[in-house]
């Protein structure tokens, strides 16, 4: 793909992008903003997949889109919030302070990127050149494999590790809390689940 | 047009937006979802320096993109967490609203 294609295609997906995204922190129930949420993740998967990004693509669309969100569903469904108990949002003087440190963000990102010696150096005219420009191996999952298992392997025992403690930390904070003062049937419940 | 600067502002543009929801927003899973918006915004800029960085290697190496799966674990890590805090605390509280948490200040 290449040409006035790949920019339309960058155009569309920018576009769905930012508009979803700005639903999802407007939106006043949590339903509404995990469902566009999970459009926001797609369109991110698609410019991933445009930059020659296969791989981390589908793991956008399986790790955010798939995993992620599920849990963000079954939260919602477990806490069932109602319209008398989503909390009120704050006034317009709260929005105001919100909006503008938001814009002064954004505002001081742009000066940067277009006062940058470094983007401007890399920028390449016509936009992202086409793969065949690259070095072939690029964006080839073999080699990306090869290159996160060889060179890079003190970053995945990381991440596997990291992983693992955000599981056991999640499954041990979200435990049923014993209470202090057991009744009858909690001091049952405890005496099963030690002899467990 | 779709350039590195182009990706660059889209990054800036969902940042920001990420950060006016994580600072307006009374809502801790939208402050949550708010999280999770910023962090796809650096990663949308890691793949684009990692992909122009690869014209100038000869091997056409992968260090954005691995940058990035560091950052997809990460996320993953953070939501779960976040999310069972959140759920300890509306069985504790039985409520989701940030402002009303402030006690924990003192």
């Amino acid at each position: 793909m290449s040409g006035w294609l790949e920019h339309l295609v960058f155009g569309i997906l920018a576009t769905v992008s930012v508009l979803s995204s700005f639903l999802v922190v407007t939106r006043k129930n949590p339903i509404y903003s995990a469902l566009f949420l999970v459009v926001m993740f797609a369109m991110v998967a698609g410019i991933f997949m445009l930059l020659d990004a296969t791989f981390l693509g589908f793991m956008q669309l399986l790790v955010y889109a798939g995993a992620i969100m599920v849990l963000y569903l079954f939260v919602i469904m477990l806490i069932n919030p109602r319209d008398e108990t989503l909390p009120d949002e704050g006034g317009t003087s709260e929005k105001a302070f919100a909006a503008g440190v938001s814009l002064l963000v954004f505002a001081l990102l742009t000066f940067g990127i277009s006062n940058s010696d470094l983007v401007t150096e890399m920028t390449t005219p016509g936009g992202i050149p086409a793969l065949a420009e690259v070095p072939a191996t690029h964006g080839a999952i073999e080699a990306f494999g090869y290159e996160l298992f060889s060179k890079h392997l003190l970053v995945f025992e990381v991440a596997s590790i990291l992983i693992l403690v955000g599981i056991i930390g999640a499954v041990h904070i979200a435990m049923k809390q014993r209470p202090a003062s057991a009744d009858e049937d909690d001091s049952n419940e405890e005496r099963l689940v030690t002899d467990v | 047009m779709f350039s590195l600067p182009a990706l660059l502002y889209l990054s800036a543009l969902l940042f920001s937006i990420g950060i006016y929801g994580v600072l307006a927003r009374r809502n801790i899973l939208v402050v949550l979802m708010s999280l999770e918006l910023m962090l796809n915004a650096v990663n949308i800029a890691l793949v684009g320096f990692g992909r122009v960085h690869a014209l100038s290697t000869t091997s056409g190496e992968h260090g954005g993109q691995i940058f990035t799966l560091m950052v997809l674990a990460v996320a993953a890590a953070e939501a779960a967490i976040g999310l069972s805090l959140l759920l300890l605390i509306w069985r504790r509280w039985k409520t989701i609203d940030l402002r009303e948490l402030c006690r924990l200040s003192g």
